[in-house]
């Protein structure tokens, strides 16, 4: 019969133990690279599964972001002039398109300019009205092939493209802690190659700072910092997907973007970005 | 031997710290299917006496319920193969799958929220001319008001999808689809297909209709169902607000391979498409038990469209 002291001792031994098993595990799953982009998936709402007349089926969850419209106002940056900015995007990541229509007003007043900036996969072209080029005598448009990095990276950099993107750099990502925070660390792929991304959650697993790295000095305007910040769900049809409700883009330290988000329709909209006909043509 | 307050408190952290590990190895132990993949055929298609594959027969979807969301899913192009694995099947894309998070059943809200964006994340989508991509969304948003199959209206073709009963002999097939509840709340309908070599009546002598005028005919093994003289009244899919005018002219094809029955509609409506739209291929089972009938349907009475206040879609 071992003694009372001998007893305790055991005890407490395995109980230091199992506390430092579990310590361990919790630091394993802080830089577990799987779990991280998990959990920052799950704050934004996009691993989804439902049951809804499943019968005996039961479905894994997927990522159930595709198409999304967002719009907001605020300030854009050229030249070192500030314009008054109403901003509004449609994007999908499937296939992988944005359109960006903007109006800015110079603080001087001024007729308004108004652009429409569009991207698909391997292509990039602006549009003179919504869809135009698409259909004879309806608009026109006009390649843009310079700009296909640079509009891309604005969809992979948004909170949704980098899970997607982290997700798609498989061993290549990378987890760590900076200041307390935890980071993503991941390389682009295919028209974006070179460029590196970093990716800061806060302690909700939020999405809350971006930054591009390029490889390439001479990309460097490809070096970006985005901030996201007060996120909620903000459609009109309730989905539960998180959107940020304010996006701040700086260059080089200066600011580009600052967009109070007023409106962030998550429930895949009916959203289509087909290439015009001469924009193939001419991209050839 | 009794333990101190201390001790047991020791024993205690210690039982806790190491549940998880025992709890997290039993979730998602008993998932009985966990895919939603178009089903492999089996067995050996039937031919008539005329040579052609036998299509008759009660086709029951995928096996669950053919308005649950595994199908609906399917129907929108995602195939969940396995607990990590999802292909878009119209563009391949993979798309990301996780294990659930947790065992629990979601609540309505949770589910329909869910669901709403799971039948809408496929690639698939018609490319309508630019002047109605804001009104084909704002359809689609506004489903609970406008989608014209409220009310126990007729799906239309090719939104009906497969039917799910075919008869067959040497000159028509008679397609039944049973009323349904649900997503497309529907009235029974039915369609009798002539496949004796007529013509279709040219589209302006034709009052457009729910079904259209529809005549059959075989491209080697496959039943091709042409049909036009639609009403704009319908909508040509599920989901998405896609309308359509009355010179909408679908074209079906049915391939029977053992037990499984391949489905796809292109729809071609130049006044509103940019381009004709096909839809990803529907895979259904062939119910096998040879006394299969189709059940009546209840009655289509709509009482709950007057209760929805919000966009929420269901």
């Amino acid at each position: 019969m071992p003694k009372k002291a001998t007893i305790l001792r055991t005890l407490m031994i395995t109980a230091v133990m199992a506390l430092a098993i579990q310590s361990a595990g919790a630091q394993n799953n802080t830089l577990d690279r799987a779990k991280v982009v998990r959990a920052a998936a799950d704050a934004l709402g996009m691993v989804r599964w439902s049951d809804i007349g499943a019968g005996a089926t039961r479905l894994a969850g997927v990522d159930v972001i595709n198409t999304m419209e967002f719009q907001g106002s605020g300030t854009s940056y050229s030249s070192g002039q500030a314009f008054k900015t109403e901003y509004h995007v449609a994007l999908g990541y499937n296939p992988a398109a944005m359109r960006v229509d903007m109006t800015r007003t110079g603080a001087g007043g001024g007729a308004p300019q108004h652009s429409i900036q569009t991207v698909r996969e391997t292509y990039a072209w602006n549009e003179s009205e919504t869809g135009g080029g698409l259909v004879p005598g309806k608009g026109t448009a006009t390649p843009a092939m310079t700009a296909l990095k640079d509009r891309l990276l604005q969809l992979w950099t948004l909170p949704y493209g980098v899970v997607k993107a982290a997700l798609a750099a498989g061993e290549k990502t990378t987890v760590s802690m900076e200041n307390g925070a935890t980071v993503i660390t991941f390389p682009l792929s295919g028209q974006l190659a070179g460029i590196t991304v970093k990716a800061t959650l806060d302690s909700k697993n939020f999405v809350t700072k971006v930054e591009t790295r390029p490889d390439n000095p001479a990309l460097a305007n490809l070096a970006m910092e985005t901030e996201y910040s007060d996120y909620a769900d903000r459609g009109e049809v309730p989905t539960d997907i998180k959107s940020p409700g304010r996006i701040v883009q700086k260059q080089g330290g200066r600011p580009m973007l600052d967009i109070q988000v007023k409106m962030w329709e998550a429930n895949n909209p009916y959203l289509v970005f087909p290439v015009p006909p001469n924009v193939k043509t001419a991209s050839r | 031997m009794r333990l101190s307050g201390y001790s047991r408190i020791i024993v205690a952290a210690a039982v806790l710290c190491l549940l998880p590990a025992a709890v997290f190895g039993q979730e998602f132990s008993q998932i009985p299917r966990t895919s939603n993949a178009p089903p492999k055929p089996s067995g050996t298609t039937p031919r008539t006496p005329d040579g052609h594959p036998d299509l008759t027969g009660v086709w029951n979807g995928l096996g669950d319920n053919l308005l649950g969301v595994p199908n609906q899913i399917a129907n929108n192009g995602l195939a969940i193969e396995s607990e990590t694995s999802t292909r878009d099947l119209h563009s391949g894309l993979l798309i990301a799958t996780f294990p659930r998070a947790t065992t629990r059943p979601l609540n309505n809200e949770q589910s329909e929220r869910a669901a709403s964006l799971l039948r809408r994340v496929g690639s698939n989508r018609p490319v309508y001319k630019p002047e109605y991509w804001e009104m084909v969304k704002n359809l689609d948003h506004n489903a609970n008001e406008e989608d014209p199959s409220n009310n126990c209206m007729p799906a239309g073709i090719p939104r009906a999808g497969i039917p799910s009963y075919i008869g067959q002999t040497p000159t028509y097939f008679i397609f039944i689809y049973p009323g349904q509840g649900g997503l497309i709340a529907t009235q029974t309908m039915y369609r009798m297909i002539p496949s004796d070599g007529r013509k279709h009546t040219p589209l302006q002598d034709l009052d457009g209709t729910y079904t259209g005028e529809s005549i059959a005919h075989w491209e080697g093994d496959t039943l091709v169902v042409d049909a036009w003289g639609f009403t704009s009244n319908t909508w040509f899919d599920q989901i998405g607000g896609y309308f359509h005018s009355e010179n909408m002219h679908v074209i079906e094809r049915f391939h029977r391979d053992g037990n499984t029955l391949t489905w796809t509609a292109t729809v071609e409506d130049p006044d509103v498409l940019l381009e004709p739209w096909t839809t990803t291929p529907r895979v259904a089972l062939l119910n096998p038990r040879p006394d299969a009938m189709l059940p009546e349907s209840l009655p289509c009475s709509e009482r709950d469209l007057g209760h929805i206040v919000t966009k929420e879609h269901h």
